[in-house]
């Protein structure tokens, strides 16, 4: 249970206007990693907004989740020419490795895998992230190997 | 209000400036058929695409919904052309498609001549069984009753109207205003022993100090109390004894 | 120093900065782009400062270092420039720069292994401007990146920045508006309406207040020119959005970011910062009485937020639904005032138009598609990167004088242009001189500019099933056509590349496509048959192929391809059999492999870690 003070100072920081609501929630989804139950009722109280409106933002936008990610995101890039180089294998091996389907997180809250619809490094394609940091020209053979390697760290 | 000539299926017709194509066209008779619009609700509309017509104006024919595309002298439109039903029977296809179990889909359907379905049929969830995602309860419960119970959340095919988290509202009052206005009927609201069950809530009605029906939920009472300070008192009988 | 407050101190504080900066010295610039610094451009810099602060006293070296924004070129990131010799060295690392130091700097020496090499002539190519990726650009909207630091304001008003917006506050927002009409600018972000059209139509609706709005939300996968601007050049769409501000009488503009691009989001904030700070922006602007000021406002990762009433409804606080467009957003907007809406690298060009003049900027494209175009050439392509040139050049001259042909020397066989919206144009069309007119009469569309590069091995069924799965995922679902049409769509495609089309499927297809283009709702809808279509009018035959023969030509579609080991290429090295998660794959060490297909899962490691091209797809 996450305190109120804590959503509180995340909403101080911005004018009290609806136009605000989507930079909050992403706040929020950077602080915990996920866009908590309390955190929309608490958004809904200070700002007067509906929380059906809210809960209805949360689960339009893809940066935003409802439900705890993994310690760990990795993102597969799968725009256009990150397809053409290889990103399905790359998305594949990643599945059978970590055991996950896409927008998955493994049991040990370890890791979650995500698509990307376009990250605009095109020209390193196919671009992995993991945990927002880029990897360019990413094989399916050598990923998990990148991985382990950023997240042993 | 400022009237202008219109030109509907041939006939000159005189309207409202900017009222819609479809108010204009039910007005005088002209059938167009129509799920998601509702002419008391303002945000209504524009999403089912069955009211699908021509609009010609400044040598420009563009296809457009009926229900939101406002009159203004010079249009013409017409409502039967082949590409209108093609575009219409594609609609209603897909639809029933969506919701093989809705009756006024399949009656629609079938006035355009669609029985049949040859594209795969939506493996949906149930609760969403007769729905269309046209959106007209959410804009019923936002605009009309004001409380903002449920809204359309998640995209795509996946679009849905829903309360937060799929969990009972807190500030649902019960009143069936979304029920009564889905043109599918795939909102489920059933009463037993005085006690009404919508969106996984239930709501105590109050009962008719004359004929003791359960006439209106004790929630909406409250909330009617509150927004207008009219006397409690009035609910104690139903419309039929007052 | 604090605000400027007239043309004239701007002038004077140009020269007092031109006056501190020594020609003579020598200058590193490190790329600092979302590509080079994923692939370790912050340590090549810091090993810089290293040396500078180590041998700068002992050997009296002074030497300038800059990071900059995307040079364009990520594919061989970092890239290191050096001014005065006007060099670009590629791929450099943290090693290389003593040397680079010690030999280029002090020694006016060329590293050769660190410079352009051709890859078909072998030729080594040392001069930045003289590298074929750049020698053939005409950079206008890309005109400062790679050379400024884009979080140094001076660095902007030193290449002389804000002298466009200086120029428009002596001009009447009549004289900008006609200006940026007769230079003929289309609208940068995909359809190509005419700038200066909107912002009259803007300007002529009766209301006290007005938005000028940027969209940066560059959805089209791969296109990235608007995030190399935003990244590279902030200020540049600043001093656009203020002259567009100024021309229609706007006092508010806000700015939609991608929420994909971080470091477009960071560089954008410290810019209006800057520019706050000295007075381009605020209730004074320059001490000419106008005032302007921008928000930024991050997207949420939601592609159908790139339509122009979705962007608005999303900058309100809703979620990204569009609505119908019968009133136009100049008319109606954001919060339902007139709005004129443009893209970032639109407004990139407005300054350099307003200071240039119309007849210059009109004087380069063609005879309806006017100035200059960033395109982002990726894909299956020698030289991946960002492009400007005048529109109007072919395609064949993009992906052969430019991008340097196809990868490995493959066959060349399509363009994908417009993403999710365009088309697939066939090799055979690839002498079409590149504008809008020209891209939409060949079913595609321009699009926010990528152009990506498809050889012999790219399936054209798959493009098609991977477009149309990618809208599926982006469809807000608020109109019936769009959001159970397009999942139908993908059914029919999964059919055809899993071996189970029927005669029926491409007929369907194309009903389909029909009334999502006359039906849907958005932008986003009416063109989602574009890649379909436009796959089924050019490679019909792949389709054919498909259905009747289930075959996949290109050797893409897993259910229709097989494994193999070429038993002559094969050496027996082993490594497939190790890294092959089926354990599938047998054979002694130095004879032939073989894949057991009945196992094999088609993952493609095998064919992936094989250094001897000796496993087959049939």
């Amino acid at each position: 249970m996450v305190e109120v003070s804590v959503f509180d100072r995340i909403i101080e920081r911005y004018e009290r206007s609806e136009e605000s609501l989507l930079a909050i929630l992403q706040d929020f989804q950077r602080e915990f990693h996920y866009v908590p139950e309390e955190g929309i009722r608490r958004l809904s109280e200070v700002l007067r907004v509906p929380e059906s409106k809210i809960y209805a933002m949360g689960t339009f936008y893809k940066a935003l989740s409802l439900t705890p990610r993994g310690r760990h995101v990795v993102k597969v890039c799968t725009g256009t020419a990150c397809h053409l180089k290889g990103a399905p294998q790359i998305l594949e091996a990643l599945e059978r490795e970590l055991g996950v389907k896409r927008n998955g997180t493994t049991e040990d809250g370890e890791y979650t895998l995500e698509c990307v619809n376009c990250v605009g490094a095109c020209a390193m394609a196919p671009v992995t992230l993991v945990d927002e940091e880029y990897h360019g020209q990413t094989r399916a053979s050598k990923v998990m190997d990148i991985i382990r390697k950023r997240t042993e760290e | 209000m400022e009237k202008i000539s219109v030109i509907i299926d041939g006939k000159t017709l005189h309207a409202v400036k900017d009222r819609c194509v479809l108010q204009v066209a039910r007005e005088n008779g002209i059938y167009i058929p129509s799920l998601c619009y509702n002419s008391e609700v303002e945000s209504s509309g524009g999403s089912c695409r069955v009211c699908l017509v021509e609009a010609h104006q400044g040598g420009r024919m563009r296809l457009v919904t009926s229900c939101n595309y406002p009159v203004r002298a010079g249009l013409e439109v017409k409502t039967d052309t082949p590409l209108v039903r093609r575009i219409r029977r594609g609609v209603l296809e897909l639809l029933l498609a969506r919701v093989p179990d809705s009756e006024v889909i399949r009656e629609m359907a079938a006035r355009e001549g669609v029985t049949e379905v040859r594209f795969r049929r939506d493996e949906g969830e149930n609760e969403r069984y007769k729905c269309i995602a046209c959106a007209l309860c959410t804009h019923v419960c936002a605009e009309v009753v004001g409380v903002h119970a449920i809204a359309m959340t998640e995209r795509g095919a996946d679009k849905k109207p829903a309360t937060p988290y799929h969990k009972p509202s807190e500030v649902c009052i019960g009143c069936g205003a979304c029920a009564y206005a889905c043109p599918t009927g795939a909102i489920t609201m059933k009463e037993t022993d005085g006690v009404r069950r919508i969106w996984g809530k239930d709501f105590p009605m109050v009962r008719c100090s004359v004929c003791g029906a359960p006439h209106i939920p004790e929630a909406q009472v409250d909330w009617i109390v509150k927004r207008t300070g009219k006397d409690r008192a009035f609910f104690d009988k139903c419309p039929d004894h007052r | 120093m604090g605000a400027i407050n007239s043309i004239e101190q701007l002038e004077s504080y140009r020269r007092e900065l031109a006056s501190k900066v020594r020609a003579d010295l020598p200058t590193v610039m490190v790329c600092f782009g979302t590509g080079c610094q994923a692939n370790g451009s912050r340590l090549v810099a810091e090993a810089f400062m290293r040396v500078i602060e180590e041998q700068g006293l002992k050997v009296g070296v002074n030497l300038g270092i800059k990071t900059t924004g995307c040079h364009g070129y990520c594919e061989n990131g970092p890239l290191v420039a050096l001014k005065p010799q006007d060099l670009l060295y590629l791929k450099v690392k943290p090693e290389d720069v003593a040397e680079i130091v010690e030999e280029t700097v002090k020694g006016g020496r060329v590293v050769e292994r660190l410079v352009y090499r051709d890859k078909i002539t072998e030729e080594l190519v040392a001069r930045y401007s003289e590298i074929p990726f750049y020698k053939h650009q005409h950079r206008i909207a890309l005109r400062h990146i790679g050379t400024i630091d884009p979080t140094s304001i001076d660095d902007y008003i030193l290449v002389g920045g804000y002298s466009g917006l200086a120029k428009a506050l002596t001009m009447k927002p009549e004289e900008l508006i006609s200006e940026v009409e007769r230079s003929g600018l289309r609208g940068r972000g995909g359809g190509g309406f005419p700038t200066g059209t909107k912002w009259r139509s803007c300007a002529a609706v009766d209301s006290d207040v007005r938005y000028v709005m940027c969209n940066g939300d560059e959805g089209d996968p791969g296109a990235f020119m608007d995030r190399s601007i935003m990244e590279g050049d902030p200020h540049s769409v600043i001093e656009g959005m203020i002259i567009g501000a100024l021309a229609v009488g706007s006092h508010q503009g806000y700015i939609y970011v991608r929420d994909e691009y971080p470091l477009a989001v960071k560089n954008l904030t410290s810019a209006l910062e800057a520019a706050r700070e000295k007075g381009f922006l605020g209730p004074d602007i320059l001490g000419s009485g106008f005032a302007f000021d921008i928000k930024i406002s991050r997207g949420g990762g939601a592609f159908v937020c790139g339509e122009s009433s979705a962007l608005m409804r999303s900058v309100e606080g809703n979620v990204g639904e569009p609505r119908a467009k019968y009133i136009r957003s100049v008319e109606r907007g954001l919060y339902n005032r007139p709005t004129v809406l443009n893209n970032v690298e639109t407004w990139a060009n407005v300054p350099e138009i307003i200071l240039k003049g119309a007849d210059w900027y009109a004087g380069m494209g063609t005879e309806r598609s006017k100035g200059t175009k960033v395109f982002s050439l990726v894909g299956k392509v020698n030289n991946t990167g960002l492009v400007e040139v005048p529109m109007g050049i072919t395609i064949r001259e993009l992906v052969e004088n430019i991008g340097g042909g196809v990868l490995g020397g493959k066959r060349f066989k399509a363009v994908q242009t417009g993403g999710p919206s365009g088309g697939c144009i066939p090799e055979r069309l690839a002498d079409l001189p590149i504008d809008f007119d020209s891209l939409t009469e060949a079913g595609s569309m321009m699009g926010s500019g990528g152009i990506i590069v498809m050889d012999e091995d790219t399936c054209m069924v798959d493009v098609a099933r991977y477009f149309t799965a990618f809208l599926v995922e982006e469809s807000c679902g608020k109109c019936t056509p769009c959001r159970d049409g397009l999942p139908r769509m993908l059914d029919l495609l999964n059919d055809i590349t899993e071996g189970r089309g029927g005669d029926e499927h491409v007929a369907m297809l194309e009903e389909l496509c029909d009334l999502l283009t006359w039906g849907a709702l958005c932008g986003l809808g009416t063109s989602a048959a574009n890649p379909v279509l436009s796959t089924i009018k050019y490679f019909r035959e792949e389709y054919d192929a498909h259905i009747k023969e289930r075959r996949c030509p290109a050797g893409v579609c897993k259910a229709l391809i097989t494994y193999s080991i070429d038993a002559e290429a094969c050496t027996g090295c082993r490594l497939c059999a190790k890294k092959c998660p089926q354990e599938c794959i047998s054979g002694e060490r130095k004879k032939p492999h073989v894949i057991d297909t009945t196992r094999c899962i088609k993952c493609g490691v095998c064919k992936d870690v094989c250094a001897y091209d000796a496993v087959r797809v049939s």
